[in-house]
């Protein structure tokens, strides 16, 4: 079942002379619970691809469908809404709350939701990430390494259809990055999570399901399919 | 470059919006010390001014002193202008005339006229020989007098001739009171009228030097001359004004001017020091930075330092210039609205003070105002530029308490409260607008005390009947009507020392009556009953005063020339304009009751308010009004009255609106630097589904936080310093008790409220058009 669809993606910044053609034509589509890696240079154009999809940066053209529902028709307020709901971000540089706690930042999207978090589940992802001793600590007193499996908790708490992951591991040392491409693939194993990862390692991409290679701003698959592990 | 502190105008470039906020911040503080600097001191040289041009420039009046005393008073060093002066019948109660006219008569000496630079000599020369004299400007148009002309002075001891040497401006007084005026050398004055001056009206003026402490030189005067102190007054409101007076009142106005100028530094500083804390925390992933690359703490503060003092190069001047502009622009609307008063005054003047305390200040502040984010930036662990949690240096301490409220309420509260330092800094800064407001605020009680503001009924001329009888006929109210000039005119009636029962008492009323302007301006003062059966003529006011303590219903008894009268009390007054002396009532009746009781039809008093305010129209007037009344032009004295209160309110009402400028700038300032400092976390939260209603929820929060502190802890200290003021400037010069300042208060919080509404509007428009992308890869 097809979880997300993106349709001839264009972006493109600036004018005349000036003009940089950042995704051309993109087209491709991810199933639920594959987890997917695009890889490629400084500047190829995988971030842009990450930001549109994640409803950050609008495209110049064409479309992307995420559970069926088109995310540029949207206002921009229910665009919010739907990226609240149904995606999921794991930064680089985890952009965590610095004035609330382990738990509070990982049901924050939920808390924006005015919903009451489910505590059994809240248990359940701090168990999963190793955090229950350090549900009450601020960010500011986690490592690298445990901050980011808090912005991991927090991608997770709402169960979104998507989880878009910019170089997770980007900021972390050998082990942690371990630590965290373990969890992904665990949540995309285990809860049936749709993940997108962006990354430049080529070792990591050892453990999704699919490789996508994008280079000058032109997407190709490398091959893979879901639940087919390329090592 | 060739040293690392090279990079501060560099870094300074690049980051030019990050720290324009914060040098904006320095140039509007510096701007409000040196405007509110600036413009007290050109209120002190404006009001010395008038004082000069009001009551002279001298310092201090001698009386009563011998010939030896005079001619060492007049060689002394430290005497600058010396001047001695007689007048005659300067209280119109005795026998000089000029053709009929009541006549004041002075002799001083040439240099009166550097003393007193409100008598301007029109036309001639000042009378240098024996029987030549100055004639005023009313004599001069009444009698067709010229230069040259002799005029004849009638004393009870004979005429006495003068030949008119020259011109001279009339003063208030002698147009109010209708009088002439012939001023002549001392020499002329002692020789013709030594014998018949009171002693008390010899007096001698002198001005100091400048920059002579006059204190000291009035004690040493009065030690080597052996001069009593009684007989030495001073010119309290000039010497008020050079911060030279003995008067205890004027010191502890002096006081509270210094404690006004202190809480306008420190909210100069900590408006500075505010922003430059935000300035340095959102830079703690550059300074980091440095340390990683090698440079030590001490290095860090330095640059800091460096960096505020690199700012204030600009600022400094900027402020200084702006608030040079808004002094001249003062200056010349001074110089527009009251061209008699501020014609000297300097339209594009520098106000010294002003501008050295602005720049002190200002550099000073910055400096110091560096020392706590140096010392912060200066502890930046070299790790946080690695890191990626360097968003703030007030990091948070403990957790925001999501569990009561919404989580962007939540976070919003504790954006301001999380750091206890940061919230006591931003609170005080806004503390201080109000606590500034209510102590600027003194000023306009002091003002509604101290300076006789014009009543609606204040005429511009008036007809008067000479002896106070109800001379003035209505035939000439009638035609007086009919002048196109004229706005206003009323007249009264006076019926003096008529004799009353009131509850079984014998006692004596002065009876005037009243028609409908002055009934509609009574009204204000009705302490009870009701205005339209004393307009009907169906009953009487009665103004309450001791020994005449009315009851709304009682029966006056009235003794007229047709025998008794029965009139009821039908309102009761607090007081009148007009003042019935000890013992006697004041009743107030209209025009027909008035006539029914005592026959007269004619008026008393004929008072005139002018639409065309010319010398033709006066003068107009006067011919129709005859030489039989007395003419009164208070168009002088009302313009005097004018203008002082003008200037006084543009200085107070100025004041208080450059003071709520500083909340209106803090507020709208404060809030864009917190948000600018959280931009990237705002970023985040925008990619994660924050909603911009719910960052906008989390702004006014925010806000809300600072601003209820600010209203808390301002009005705190602020009412408190308020009743102190108020006390030392008010209660113990007029008595009047202390009460809250309402209008003070509402119109402060309003202020901030406006402001904090005004301060949102632009960080949400920020967020909203923000790219998420940007923002978060910054």
């Amino acid at each position: 079942m097809d979880i997300m669809e993106v349709n001839d993606l264009c972006k493109t910044y600036g004018k005349g002379e000036a003009k940089v053609e950042a995704l051309k034509h993109v087209s491709f589509t991810l199933q639920k619970g594959e987890f997917a890696a695009v890889i490629g240079e400084s500047g190829s154009g995988k971030s842009t691809l990450l930001n549109c999809i994640g409803a950050l940066d609008e495209p110049t053209g064409g479309r992307i469908l995420i559970d069926g529902q088109d995310l540029f028709a949207m206002t921009e307020e229910k665009r919010t809404i739907f990226r609240r709901r149904n995606i999921g971000f794991i930064f680089q540089s985890f952009h965590l709350i610095p004035e609330l706690n382990v738990e509070q930042n990982i049901i924050f999207p939920l808390l924006l939701d005015y919903k009451k978090p489910d505590a059994g589940r809240v248990e359940e992802i701090l168990d999963v990430l190793g955090l229950k001793e350090r549900r009450s600590h601020l960010p500011g007193q986690l490592s690298g390494g445990q901050q980011q499996r808090v912005a991991i908790g927090r991608a997770l708490i709402t169960r979104p259809k998507l989880i878009l992951a910019d170089e997770p591991t980007g900021n972390l040392d050998r082990k942690n990055s371990q630590d965290v491409m373990e969890l992904l693939t665990m949540a995309s194993g285990q809860f049936q999570q749709t993940i997108l990862m962006i990354t430049h390692n080529p070792n990591l991409i050892t453990s999704v399901d699919r490789v996508m290679q994008v280079s000058d701003g032109v997407l190709s698959n490398l091959g893979g399919h879901i639940n087919e592990k390329l090592s | 470059m060739k040293n690392y502190l090279d990079l501060i105008p560099i870094s300074s470039k690049i980051h030019r919006r990050q720290t324009r906020m914060t040098r904006w911040c320095i140039v509007i503080s510096v701007f409000l010390v040196a405007a509110v600097f600036g413009m007290a001191d050109m209120f002190l040289q404006s009001q010395k001014n008038m004082a000069k041009m009001e009551d002279g420039a001298w310092h201090v009046m001698f009386r009563e002193l011998d010939e030896e005393q005079t001619a060492l008073l007049a060689v002394r060093p430290e005497v600058k202008t010396f001047a001695r002066y007689a007048a005659t019948n300067y209280k119109l109660d005795r026998d000089y005339k000029v053709e009929g006219v009541q006549t004041v008569l002075c002799g001083f000496d040439e240099t009166f006229f550097a003393i007193y630079p409100g008598a301007a000599l029109l036309d001639g020369s000042f009378p240098k020989e024996m029987g030549e004299a100055l004639v005023s400007e009313s004599m001069r148009v009444r009698l067709g007098l010229f230069v040259g002309d002799e005029v004849e002075v009638e004393t009870p001891d004979g005429s006495l001739r003068f030949r008119v040497s020259g011109i001279v401006e009339d003063t208030a007084m002698m147009l109010q009171t209708d009088a002439f005026g012939v001023f002549m050398n001392t020499e002329t004055y002692l020789s013709c009228f030594r014998d018949v001056t009171l002693q008390e009206d010899f007096v001698y003026y002198v001005e100091f030097v400048p920059r002579c402490r006059i204190q000291r030189a009035i004690r040493d005067i009065c030690g080597q001359l052996h001069i009593p102190k009684e007989m030495v007054s001073e010119n309290a409101k000039l010497m008020g004004t050079m911060m030279q007076s003995s008067d205890q009142y004027i010191w502890k106005l002096y006081l509270i001017a210094l404690i006004l100028a202190v809480l306008v530094a420190v909210a100069g500083m900590i408006e500075i020091w505010g922003s430059m804390n935000s300035s340095v925390a959102q830079r703690t992933e550059f300074f980091g930075m440095m340390r990683c690359l090698g440079a030590t703490a001490k290095q860090v503060r330095h640059y800091v330092r460096m960096e505020a003092f690199y700012w204030c190069l600009k600022a400094i001047p900027l402020g200084l210039f702006a608030s040079v502009v808004t002094v001249w622009g003062l200056c010349r609307m001074l110089q527009t609205l009251t061209p008699t008063w501020f014609s000297k005054m300097p339209g594009f003047g520098i106000s010294l003070p002003g501008l050295v305390c602005g720049s002190l200040i200002g550099l000073v502040t910055v400096l110091a105002a560096s020392r706590m984010p140096a010392r912060k930036a200066s502890e930046v662990s070299p790790l946080t530029a690695v890191s990626g949690n360097a968003d703030t240096v007030f990091a948070a301490k403990r957790a925001a308490h999501t569990g009561r409220m919404h989580v962007e309420t939540a976070l919003g509260l504790h954006h301001a409260s999380g750091s206890r330092k940061h919230l006591i800094l931003l609170t005080s800064s806004f503390a201080f607008s109000i606590i500034l407001f209510l102590g600027f605020g003194i000023g306009v009680d002091f003002m509604g005390h101290a300076i006789v503001t014009l009543r609606p009924y204040t005429p511009d001329v008036a007809i008067v009947s000479p002896d106070n009888s109800c001379a003035i006929p209505d035939s000439l109210y009638q035609d007086l009507r009919k002048n196109a000039h004229i706005k206003r005119i009323f007249g009264r009636s006076f019926s003096y020392d008529l004799p009353i029962r009131m509850c079984g008492e014998n006692k004596t009323v002065m009876l005037l009556s009243y028609e409908d302007y002055q009934f509609g301006w009574a009204e204000e003062d009705l302490r009870q009953g009701d205005m339209e059966s004393v307009r009907d003529g169906e009953g009487v006011l009665v103004v309450d005063k001791t020994g005449f303590e009315p009851e709304i219903g009682n029966e006056i008894e009235l003794e007229t020339k047709t025998g008794a009268r029965k009139v009821r009390i039908a309102g009761i007054l607090s007081h009148t304009p007009f003042d019935s002396g000890e013992n006697v009532g004041t009743v107030i009746c209209s025009e027909d009751l008035f006539l029914q009781i005592t026959g007269e039809t004619g008026y008393t008093i004929l008072d005139i308010q002018l639409w065309d305010q010319s010398d033709s129209v006066v003068e107009e007037i006067r011919q129709m009004a005859g030489e039989t009344y007395r003419f009164s032009d208070s168009r002088e004295s009302n313009r005097e009255t004018r203008a002082v209160y003008f200037t006084f309110s543009l200085f107070v009402y100025g004041f208080l609106a450059v003071v709520a400028l500083i909340a209106v700038f803090n507020m709208i300032n404060t809030i864009a630097m917190s948000v600018s400092a959280r931009m990237r976390q705002y970023g985040a939260m925008r990619a994660i589904g924050t909603s911009v209603r719910q960052l906008q929820s989390m702004i006014a929060a925010e806000t809300l936080t600072y601003l209820i502190g600010g209203l808390a802890e301002g009005f705190l200290f602020g009412l408190p310093l308020h009743y102190y003021l108020y006390r030392q400037a008010i209660t113990e010069r007029w008595g009047d008790a202390w009460s809250l300042p309402v209008w003070e208060c509402l119109v402060i919080g309003a202020v901030m409220i406006i402001s904090a509404v005004a301060a949102m509007t632009g960080p949400v428009r920020r967020i909203r058009d923000m790219s998420v992308v940007e923002t978060i890869s910054l």
